[in-house]
């Protein structure tokens, strides 16, 4: 009988523990679909310093951009230097919110304002597969960002301003659509195209009216394209299997490859997708509203 | 003026005259390398654009795969050649690494042509699940060699 006792007390122990301790011990999620969901998102290129050669997802990888230079995180398991010490709660605050465990604000180079529409579950299977991942011990590098680009506590102000993103609402005739559906949230949240495609405004959020429109001062410098189906600036004489193909190798239309960093996320993400994801992308883009905007350094 | 004084200046006179013919038969040579290394590259390009077209929109066109791969294995093997003189201004989007690294663009140029041979046995071979791996196998050869030697879009000389 007290054996009884003993047993049953234990097992409501366990129980209590699984339904109030944080995060990490609840039900994990599901690593093979993180691992395509990180695809989906360009492959976390920008947390490997492949140029260095440095080890996947340990940071350091410098993002040049017009407020200075910052260097991307330590986003592998290893407890002291990345975020192994991290719950589901911290992650999901990380990705939704931009804050960090202790409360500090992310500075928007880390794309939260576009994850922020990420459902929880596809959050927590990206974190399962980053807990997959080997550990790494790598500091991360201080960011060299001019001040007061560089001050945390402003960006809780340019959040409140600058958030969520303005984004053109889907016409009725494909609101219902569930492919154009799809293509939206893997275009606005997973893979972040508007991040890179849509130019900013002066204090770095994205420019309303121009979504996808193209930005002469892309990460790093680089020319990032109008994706919006504008015929004459844009990729409206695109067809679907031109974006497709696009996607799946890197080739253009005129049978030039795209470089930059494009190239680096469609070898390591974009080309992983399944037909039917990049159906849907397809579908989707040819949806926005076209804006003439010809993209040049002049 | 003397006889010796006439046959000074008819000299000085005639190495300014040469000079100004040299250099301006020069810059056009540069120009002309330029034009023709961009011709063997576009040629690249629309021979790669053209299998792109055959196998995304799925034209009845596959037998032609080999040969546009065929085509990119011959002016593969002149890049090394159209590329030998030393032109990095003007209108190209080459990078002086081309020649601080002769041996590695050289060894680039010829792996494109391996995988373009590569294409065109196995397009050759009517086994169609051997096409795409050997299309993406010799693409990355461009993104290579594209990424250590050719301008980036942001400084081409297109934008300018």
């Amino acid at each position: 009988m007290l054996r009884c006792r003993v047993c049953l007390w234990a097992c409501a122990g366990v129980v209590l523990c699984l339904l109030f301790v944080p995060g990490t011990l609840r039900a994990q999620g599901d690593v093979t679909r993180g691992g395509y969901l990180v695809q989906a998102s360009g492959g976390c290129r920008c947390h490997t310093d492949t140029a260095q050669g440095a080890q996947p997802l340990a940071g350091g990888c410098g993002l040049k951009t017009p407020f200075g230079i910052f260097y991307s995180t330590n986003i592998t398991p290893d407890r002291e230097t990345g975020i192994g010490a991290w719950s589901d709660e911290d992650f999901l605050r990380a990705m939704r919110e931009g804050l960090a465990p202790d409360g500090s604000h992310y500075f928007p180079v880390f794309p939260y304002g576009s994850f922020s529409g990420m459902t929880t579950a596809d959050l927590l299977d990206i974190k399962a597969w980053l807990f997959a991942q080997p550990a790494v011990h790598q500091v991360n590098t201080p960011h060299a960002v001019w001040p007061p680009f560089g001050w945390r506590w402003t960006i809780g102000v340019w959040k409140r301003i600058s958030l969520p993103y303005p984004r053109p609402v889907l016409p009725p005739a494909q609101a219902g659509d569930p492919q154009v559906r799809r293509g939206a949230y893997l275009v606005n949240a997973v893979a972040h195209c508007a991040e890179c495609h849509t130019p900013r405004n002066l204090a770095g959020g994205l420019k309303a009216g121009w979504f996808m429109a193209g930005s002469a001062d892309g990460p790093e410098g680089e020319l990032a394209p109008n994706i919006t189906p504008d015929a004459a600036t844009g990729i409206g004489d695109w067809s679907a299997a031109d974006l497709r193909w696009l996607m799946q190798t890197g080739f253009l239309p005129d049978g030039d490859d795209v470089q930059g960093l494009m190239a680096e996320l469609i070898e390591h993400g974009y080309s992983k997708l399944t037909p039917e994801d990049m159906n849907a992308i397809v579908a989707y883009l040819q949806t926005i509203p076209p804006i003439e905007n010809r993209v040049s350094k002049d | 003026m003397s006889a010796i004084g006439r046959m000074w200046l008819v000299g000085l006179l005639s190495a300014a005259l040469m000079v100004m013919v040299a250099a301006p038969l020069s810059a056009q040579s540069d120009e002309a390398f330029i034009q023709y290394r961009q011709k063997v590259m576009g040629s690249q390009g629309a021979n790669m654009g053209a299998i792109g077209d055959i196998l995304k929109h799925q034209l009845p066109l596959t037998e032609n795969i080999a040969g546009h791969a065929r085509n990119i294995e011959v002016t593969a093997g002149l890049i090394a050649a159209a590329f030998k003189k030393n032109i990095s201004a003007g209108a190209t989007d080459a990078k002086a690494a081309i020649w601080q690294n002769w041996d590695e663009f050289a060894d680039m140029a010829k792996n494109t042509a391996d995988k373009a041979a590569a294409l065109a046995a196995a397009a050759q071979s009517g086994d169609m699940s051997r096409v795409g791996p050997a299309v993406k196998a010799l693409g990355g050869t461009c993104g290579d060699c594209h990424k250590k030697f050719r301008k980036p879009k942001e400084e081409s000389y297109k934008n300018k």
